[in-house]
């Protein structure tokens, strides 16, 4: 009897999780089998196995590395571009943010009534803008620092947008860090620039880890300022990929290209998962 | 000696401008028919031998154009081959038509100078105007520019200025295909059900009854529904043209002069009067026979469903005709254009704005919408031009338009007086005689008729047709009637006519008058 | 007590960069709500008060709040209770806990936009699979994106299936992270699961719950890419969110200094419900004495 239940309960259980599974999967391997579609694949209606249903082509994917002159994408360029862009705003948003973190989490400051949760809070409620408020402003503020139309100015933005999320991460993580580390280095006679050089950082592997991972994912998918601040020189892939959506949408290629934009991301989420089973986050969202 | 006097047109009357025969110092024997995969490098300025012979080494041009493929295929293959030819470098960047506007727009406006050429809806030129370098002389001169048609020379000017380099013309017409018509199992059906015969509708009340007796069953036999009618109805997309389609007829008095969209003495919106009006209601009543999601068709889906064989008829741009008749396309040489009164559909009955009453006509009243077409100029502040017209003048070559008008994904359309003889269609494309002829006779009524439609063309258009096409797809989409949607849209307008300045805006509409009533800018009050 | 004198040299970077990249914007930004910058008049001049007077009576612009709140509420719904679900079922030792945990957060580490792209094509109601499948069920022809409450679910479907593996993510890290003794003490009081949960682990995840939604509240208030791939806020309006709408003012129509105007009231408005919500939150689950700012 008991066993029966056990087994009910285990069986709805995986079935639950596959069914998840599935929903998750799904739109993926549409993707996939989509970009091996050519005309026919698609108007006639939904098909889904190749060779059984329809006859596959490379063009979808080939049409990424043709030039524009034919018909293709050239995804190389905005691809590299979007790698490079990601990698140093991430860099450089995980250092700024996590001396702020440590700074936030060991000292504290007064500014009349507000207080460290209070600039914490701060830090963190720059995410409610949405990023159409601040295209106007920022177009103007680039053009005026000469960055418009640059990586670096592109790169600037996506600082400011993910310096709250490396915070976020930091200083809870900072928090579970106990003091007596840094005391100790103190008494050693560092001050404390150094103790957080030699003593702390060394051991926030993890949390590093998971902030940088995190400013990754969002700096790469990052869409509407690589849109609207972009004009000639800069190409962004997110854009590239959508414009495709423009008239009389290529199935094909667009699957194949969405495919190809989300796999460095695919494999950021195992070293995300990797990262995050260790209970590295428990700390990181109790306000 | 040119010993080829062959048109790259083919046969046309052209011949006699060709005999001038320009500059011939390319390099001397480069092949360029076998090189570049057009017909006949035809002479003069614009030729692939006389761009060759330019040196634009150390220039870069930097263009803004659509996404691939409509204009930004051909924008991108030509520069590839300008670069070949010159020395000089492209860079050709792409958006999506929605993003267009404000590319162009902020640099325009910040005083940021970054395109050198810029692409779009030639409907914008009133936006664009103060920002774009004038066509130089040398270039209206030109055997190719004269053979632009006067209405696309007029769409391309402003104020007296050619300010946009005409490489597309448009139009939105209707097209169907045919052996359904002529099936004798079908007329008599059609006869049974309707009390009159099975003919080519002429108006939209008989385009109704037809689309609805062709709509949801299978008429082709490819174990596949079809349907009557495939329209662009979704918002932000480019809908508003297919309204301007659809209300046209109903609203276009040939008898009434002095303005379509405004009254331009007093700058009152025409835009809910019973015209409008029953023309929206007419396109609500549409949706019962469109495809399955029709609602939210934008022009890829049209071309495909419609170039596709899924729909009986059609009254919108050329690109489902030319898709229509490529060499895979199930219904090639089996598609006609036009009405034996016009382009499109026209009415029995036309509002009169000024009587205030409809007006009757013996026979239906067509009124043709010249649609927007892709308008592209230099801008001012470039520092390129020479070399940046230079290429506009490659661009729109006889050979290149005659290569470029014959692949639909292209989105280059007929512009030119040669582009309407039969015999280029019918030897370079291939299409049937009666094919060739029908559509070239549809351009040919569209270049004489003199009850025209042309688009909104002043600045802030954009901000007019946002509003417009907000409230229409709410009637659309059921949510409220088409009197009530027209009146929000005509009480917006008159708060952004306000906004941008009531004489701003008549000042520049005058030059939209100028078109619709047949005139010179000079004649309009 | 850590020498303070260091403590600016921490913070300071950060909060320049801060500083100059999204607060001057932001003063930048109220100026302009003060000023007629449209397609005609670019530049900044003073028009007063008059933005503000038309963004009250401007309708569309409340409905597109009304229809955030909508979608809003439902995503993240859907999300905190699916995450949850996915995350007990998870939680203990599962065969192939990690290949589920993996494929599960993939969907959030996704560009959003890309993605949104890819649904279009599943969503297309004669071409895509959706509407196929259905058919195979004897449901035919549901206009997903033609109809405002197909296009509506639609949406919300997407959402939910980029970030219900947030949510996941950061309710299975706390439940991780949770004391055994709680648990001790319930099996010996003879508790069954139901039981448990409602009284040990719930309570105990209050400080999270409240963390996930407070955060997926924020970034799905910003809900704009997903309906510019999929519907541009169509059909007619009825996937109108406020994002979207301020971008098509400020850059398509180009009413640049109206569209500040209505960027600073949705921000005040956003910012005040924001806290609130955090606030009854935080009184609600984790009672009065409790709760911190």
């Amino acid at each position: 009897m008991r066993g029966a239940r056990v087994n009910l309960y285990s069986g709805l259980k995986y079935g639950a999780l596959i069914i998840w599974a599935v929903f998750v999967v799904a739109p993926f391997l549409w993707a996939l089998s989509t970009s091996f579609k050519s005309d026919n694949g698609v108007t006639g209606g939904a098909t889904y196995i190749p060779f059984l249903e329809y006859e596959p082509t490379l063009d979808g994917w080939a049409a990424l590395f043709r030039d524009t002159s034919s018909g293709g994408i050239s995804m190389q360029g905005p691809y590299l571009a979007s790698l490079i862009v990601s990698l140093v705003s991430s860099g450089i948003a995980l250092a700024l943010g996590t001396l702020a973190a440590y700074g936030l989490s060991r000292f504290t400051f007064r500014a009349g009534p507000l207080s460290n949760s209070d600039i914490t809070f701060f830090f963190i409620s720059q995410r409610i803008m949405p990023p159409a408020i601040l295209a106007i402003p920022y177009f103007l503020l680039l053009q005026f620092t000469g960055l418009l139309d640059t990586h670096i100015g592109l790169i600037l933005v996506y600082v400011a947008m993910l310096l709250p999320i490396v915070v976020w991460v930091m200083v809870d993580f900072f928090n579970t860090v106990p003091t007596e580390l840094d005391e100790a280095a103190m008494i050693d006679g560092c001050n404390p620039i150094q103790a957080f050089y030699r003593i702390i950082l060394p051991n926030c592997g993890p949390g590093l880890v998971v902030a940088g991972l995190l400013c990754i994912i969002f700096s790469w998918s990052e869409f509407f300022f690589a849109l609207t601040l972009s004009f000639a020189k800069v190409q962004m892939l997110p854009p590239t990929i959508v414009i495709l959506n423009s008239n009389k949408v290529p199935w094909w290629s667009l699957s194949a290209s969405a495919l190809a934009s989300v796999v460095p991301l695919v494999i950021v989420a195992f070293f995300l998962e990797r990262y995050l089973s260790r209970g590295n986050l428990a700390g990181t969202i109790r306000e | 000696m040119y010993t080829k006097l062959v048109m790259a047109a083919g046969a046309l009357g052209v011949a006699g401008l060709m005999a001038v025969g320009g500059p011939q110092s390319a390099s001397a024997e480069t092949d360029y028919i076998a090189k570049y995969g057009i017909k006949a490098d035809a002479p003069g300025m614009c030729s692939f031998s006389s761009i060759d012979a330019k040196d634009y080494s150390g220039h870069e041009l930097t263009i803004l154009t659509h996404a691939v493929p409509v204009m930004g295929e051909p924008a991108a293959l030509h520069s590839k081959q300008f670069e070949e030819l010159t020395g000089g470098k492209v860079n050709v960047v792409h958006a999506p038509f929605g993003e267009l506007y404000q590319k162009v727009m902020i640099p325009f406006q910040t005083g940021q100078h970054v395109y050198d050429i810029v692409y779009g809806g030639s409907y914008w030129i009133g936006d664009w105007a103060p920002h774009l370098a004038p066509v130089p002389q040398k270039y209206l001169d030109l055997p190719e520019m004269k053979d632009v048609t006067p209405a696309y020379q007029g769409v391309a000017s402003w104020n007296g200025q050619r300010l946009q380099y005409t490489v597309d013309g448009d139009r939105n017409y209707f097209k169907y295909i045919r052996p359904p018509f002529e099936d004798a199992g079908n007329q008599a059906k059609f006869k049974a059900e309707y009390g009159r015969d099975l003919e080519v509708p002429t108006t939209w009340e008989e385009y109704a009854e037809v689309a609805t007796f062709f709509n949801g069953w299978d008429w082709d036999g490819d174990g596949e529904l079809e349907y009557g009618s495939t329209e662009i109805v979704q918002r932000d997309n480019i809908a508003f043209s297919n309204f301007i389609t659809r209300v046209a007829s109903y609203a276009k008095n040939p008898n009434v002069t002095g303005g379509f969209w405004f009254d331009l003495d007093t700058m009152t919106p025409q835009v809910n009067n019973p015209g409008f009006v029953k023309g929206l209601e007419m396109w609500m009543a549409a949706l019962k026979y469109m495809p399955p999601g029709g609602i939210n068709f934008g022009i890829g889906e049209e071309i495909f469903s419609w170039g596709g064989g899924q729909s009986l008829m059609s009254v919108t741009w050329d690109d489902a005709f030319i898709q229509a008749m490529q060499e895979d396309s199930p219904i090639r040489n089996k598609i006609l254009v036009g009405t034996k009164y016009g382009p499109s559909m026209g009415s029995k009955k036309v509002w009169n704005r000024v009587a205030n009453t409809w007006d009757e006509f013996e026979t239906p009243s067509v009124a043709p919408y010249v649609a927007w077409g892709w308008g592209a100029g230099v801008s001012k502040y470039s520092k390129e031009q020479e070399m940046a017209f230079d290429w506009f003048c490659f661009f729109s070559n006889y050979a290149n338009t005659n290569h470029d008008l014959l692949i639909g994904r292209f989105g280059v359309n007929p512009f030119r007086t040669s582009h309407m003889d039969p015999a280029y269609w019918e030897k370079e494309a291939g299409w049937n005689t009666d094919v060739a002829v029908s559509y070239t006779n549809m351009l040919k009524g569209m270049a004489t008729n003199t009850n025209r439609v042309f688009d909104l063309r002043v600045p802030g258009v954009n901000q007019y047709y946002t509003a417009m096409m907000a409230s229409v797809s709410k009637a659309m989409a059921g949510e409220m009637s088409a009197q009530a949607a027209l009146d929000e849209v005509a009480a917006e307008w008159i708060r952004i006519t306000e906004r941008i300045g009531v004489d701003v805006v008549r000042e520049a509409y005058k030059n939209v008058v100028a078109l619709e009533d047949n005139v010179s800018l000079s004649a309009v009050k | 007590m850590i020498d303070s004198r260091y403590k600016h040299i921490f913070l300071f970077p950060a909060l320049l960069v801060l500083v100059a990249i999204i607060i001057f914007p932001l003063i930048y930004t109220v100026r302009l709500s003060f000023s007629g910058w449209d397609i005609n008049r670019p530049g900044l001049d003073s028009v007063g008060w008059s933005n503000y007077a038309r963004a009250f009576v401007d309708g569309g612009f409340w409905n597109s709040m009304g229809t955030l709140y909508q979608m809003v509420f439902f995503c993240v719904l859907f999300e905190y209770t699916l995450g949850f679900g996915l995350a007990l079922l998870l939680w203990k030792q599962v065969k192939a806990g990690r290949f589920f945990r993996l494929l599960f957060i993939i969907p959030m580490c996704v560009t959003p936009v890309v993605m949104a792209v890819v649904w279009k094509t599943i969503f297309h109601e004669t071409l895509g699979p959706l509407n196929d499948i259905l058919s195979w069920f004897g449901i035919s022809g549901v206009p997903w994106l033609s109809e405002a409450t197909p296009a509506f679910i639609s949406i919300i479907l997407v959402d939910v299936w980029q970030w219900t593996s947030l949510m996941f993510i950061l309710l299975l890290a706390g439940l991780m992270s949770l004391p055994k003794e709680p648990y001790e003490a319930a099996q010996i009081d003879g508790a069954g699961p139901i039981r448990t949960f409602v009284h040990v682990t719930f309570p105990l995840m209050a400080p999270i719950t409240i963390g996930a939604l407070v955060i997926r509240l924020i970034e799905s208030s910003k809900l704009m890419e997903t309906i510019y791939a999929m519907t541009s806020a169509g059909p007619g309006s009825a996937t109108e969110t406020t994002s979207y709408l301020l971008y098509i003012r400020s850059l398509r129509e180009f009413q640049i200094g109206y569209t500040a105007s209505l960027s600073i009231i949705y921000l005040v408005i956003m910012i005040i419900a924001l806290a609130l919500f955090a606030k009854l939150l935080s009184r609600a689950l984790i009672g009065r004495s409790e709760a911190r700012t």
